[in-house]
């Protein structure tokens, strides 16, 4: 199994844990970022797919900054869709997968860092699923040419 | 010069947008709003949904989640009119009988 589905697997196994009692906050916490880097890494190793040298993908992977790439999945989440019906699809694909980026992300910030806030599992399970469908939608768009842009745009190149 | 977005230049504006969409789809039973800085300083609003017990079951909750959402962004468009990324939290009410927390009120 790919990273990546590794991490939502473990994330909802996290938010089962203690069930039916209230959950431990710190396995929700957990669960919230495994989903964030479910994406993330799923993204950043695509990302270094592209580069000719395979002893450096791993490497590559890790030049990517969470702010950036907020910024950037900020623009195209925020961005027109085309007319033409199925660049269309592509694009709806990708934008759901830039503003799940961001919202995600906010969330794993949250989690991570603000121990003011209290998790549920109900948020918790419905993040984790936004992540999953993040995943697909980019499953589905992956090798096309806004999809691939969207990977070089991720390093904040412009 | 910094331009603040709509949605916190004009408060009282969104928020009678926002009371205006009511009534809400079925399974919310209370909804807040917050306006408040993400971890990069970028305001942004953050929607604290509970819903009833029967709506947020795991089996029908992400339906249930995404019919609000749709609702919420197709009726305000908080990008759009208000410039403010939107973030939505879920909980039960049995969760925040439980829980308490006063973002979801």
């Amino acid at each position: 199994m790919a990273y990546h589905d590794d991490l939502i697997e473990h994330a909802f196994f996290l938010t089962k844990l203690n069930m039916p009692n209230i959950p431990n906050q710190v396995d929700l916490r957990r669960a919230i970022s495994a989903a964030y880097y479910a994406l993330f890494h799923l993204l950043t190793t695509e990302a270094a797919q592209n580069w000719k040298h395979q002893s450096h993908r791993i490497r590559f992977a890790r030049m990517f900054d969470h702010g950036r790439m907020k910024a950037c999945s900020s623009k195209v989440s925020a961005g027109p869709l085309p007319n033409d019906p199925a660049e269309k699809l592509v694009a709806t694909d990708l934008k759901l997968v830039a503003k799940l980026l961001v919202s995600l992300q906010s969330d794993r910030h949250s989690a991570d860092y603000d121990n003011s806030r209290i998790w549920s599992r109900t948020d918790v399970h419905e993040t984790i699923t936004l992540a999953q469908n993040a995943i697909t939608a980019w499953m589905a768009i992956r090798e096309k040419g806004i999809a691939q842009d969207y990977l070089f745009d991720l390093m904040g190149t412009r | 010069m910094t331009v603040l977005p709509r949605g916190v230049a004009q408060p009282a504006e969104l928020k009678k947008q926002l009371d205006a969409l009511a009534p809400f789809p079925p399974g919310v039973a209370n909804l807040r709003y917050t306006i408040e800085d993400d971890w990069t300083g970028e305001p942004v609003i953050f929607f604290w949904i509970t819903l009833t017990d029967e709506a947020s079951d795991f089996a029908v909750l992400h339906q249930t989640a995404q019919r609000i959402t749709n609702f919420i962004e197709e009726g305000l468009d908080p990008v759009g009119k208000w410039d403010l990324f939107p973030h939505f939290s879920f909980r039960s009410q049995s969760e925040q009988a439980q829980l308490q927390g006063k973002d979801f009120g």
